[in-house]
């Protein structure tokens, strides 16, 4: 059984980075990568494409994922809001400290309360997640390996990356991959869904690239939904043997912070790397040995 | 005694006379000490014409130094030059010749070359393949940027490492899905 602990950094399991809500946020994070990423690759290439990574059923599949986040994300953020004012009631009372003084115990169960119900929200939502996700990393799993798999050899894969155009300038159109893009988790699909919607006017370079990486995030997303759905059963029960014994702490504010930096956007989790040195302007030598 | 000293002293004497006829017929193999790469591309292709083509590695590697310490973008004109006389004196094949200038002054990776569908060849291999990039984007580090100056292309190259590495990996998870 967990005691008040009101030091930093030693969080009480059920409230810990490991579980389900720091689950819920790497989930969140997971399926939602790389869409600044892919506003880059809007950037279209004018040749037509000549594989077919996103047929209707993909993109509808997408969409729906979109409109799962969507709610997924409204029902939190009004229980995310409560947890907010409630620790902030907590703070203002000055409890930390205090955990033996009644009223700060009523305060701490009333946390409890609200974060058992960020956990039955996500326990309802979840299967709708799971689902759409798993749909969306079927139809592209059947793409990739028609189209890329079984329909391209290495060497064709690499021309088709390059999009038949090797010189160095194709590096500027094509999608970087993976990362949190600080916006929030509906409009990271929508944008998934509207770039996939339109990829006719997109270049087969971006598109297999982007297909990969949303596979590749779907795939990871899947087990972690599993994985947090197991977990959520546990970490109520346990929380509601703290409701029975009054023990809180205010440190779950801290994975809530990180669900709600994943699901509604967080400025400084922004990575800036920083891009190549500039080239030579010179007109490049092409050999007559090239390929 | 004397006799067998004689023939002693005599067997000696052959021995040096026929190390020393070897040692002329057997061409100077050493490498370029010259610090310009034209100059020190007449030097290899002198020594590779007087019957020391076995040692082509080698004097390739001694140019491709050579350049790294004049870098800029004409150096690969030069190389392109050498080793198409390379291919017409009959030292390389002209695919060997197209292999040695792609590896190093190319984006794209010869390392990928292949007949077979990804499902079938590449994924089976395809942690080899990945290695085998690797140490070929190393070559056009030094090709593209330590001695052509030709960062944009070096940089693609890397890039184009990481997309086939993240679109194989899809890929293959995909195929592996589907046995």
């Amino acid at each position: 059984m967990n005691v008040i602990n009101g030091h930093k950094g030693t969080l009480p399991a059920q409230f810990s980075t490991t579980g389900p809500a720091a689950s819920l946020a790497w989930i969140i994070g997971i399926v939602a990568f790389a869409c600044i990423a892919m506003a880059n690759s809007a950037i279209a290439n004018t040749s037509a494409p000549t594989i077919r990574l996103f047929p209707t059923t993909v993109v509808e599949d997408l969409r729906q994922t979109s409109s799962v986040a969507k709610e997924m994300e409204t029902g939190l953020q009004e229980v995310i809001g409560r947890l907010d004012q409630q620790q902030e009631l907590y703070e203002q009372s000055k409890c930390e400290g205090a955990e033996n003084d009644p009223g700060c115990q009523r305060l701490s169960r009333q946390l409890g309360a609200t974060y058992l119900e960020m956990l039955g929200i996500m326990e309802e939502r979840l299967p709708d997640m799971e689902h759409t996700v798993n749909n969306t990393r079927l139809s592209l799993e059947k793409r990739l390996r028609s189209e890329l798999g079984n329909k391209m050899t290495s060497w064709t894969l690499q021309e088709t990356l390059l999009g038949g155009n090797p010189q160095p300038s194709a590096a500027a159109t094509a999608p970087s991959m993976r990362g949190k893009s600080g916006m929030r988790l509906s409009e990271r699909f929508r944008q998934y869904y509207q770039l996939v919607a339109s990829s006719s006017s997109q270049s087969d370079q971006s598109l297999a690239v982007l297909a990969s990486d949303i596979y590749l995030d779907m795939e990871e997303t899947s087990t972690l939904i599993a994985r947090t759905r197991e977990e959520i059963a546990r970490a109520t029960l346990i929380e509601q043997l703290n409701q029975s014994f009054g023990t809180i702490t205010p440190e779950m504010m801290e994975v809530v912070g990180g669900v709600k930096s994943i699901l509604f956007g967080d400025e400084a989790s922004r990575v800036q790397i920083a891009g190549p040195p500039p080239g030579n302007i010179e007109q490049a030598y092409r050999s007559p040995l090239e390929n | 005694m004397t006799t067998l000293r004689g023939l002693a002293s005599l067997f000696l004497l052959l021995a040096t006379v026929i190390a020393l006829a070897s040692c002329a017929s057997t061409p100077p193999c050493g490498s370029t000490q010259s610090k310009n790469l034209d100059s020190a591309v007449d030097d290899v292709k002198r020594t590779l014409s007087s019957g020391c083509e076995a040692h082509f590695d080698s004097y390739y590697d001694d140019l491709l130094r050579v350049a790294e310490g004049d870098p800029k973008p004409e150096n690969k004109r030069i190389f392109s030059d050498f080793l198409m006389w390379s291919s017409d004196e009959g030292l390389l094949s002209q695919r060997q010749a197209k292999d040695y200038y792609n590896r190093y002054f190319n984006v794209k990776f010869m390392s990928l070359q292949g007949d077979y569908n990804n499902c079938s060849h590449t994924c089976p291999r395809r942690e080899r393949v990945m290695l085998e990039m690797e140490r070929e984007l190393g070559d056009k580090e030094r090709g593209l940027l330590k001695v052509s100056l030709d960062n944009e292309g070096y940089y693609r190259a890397d890039e184009l490492y990481q997309e086939v590495e993240l679109v194989l990996e899809a890929t293959c998870t995909a195929c592996a899905a589907g046995r």
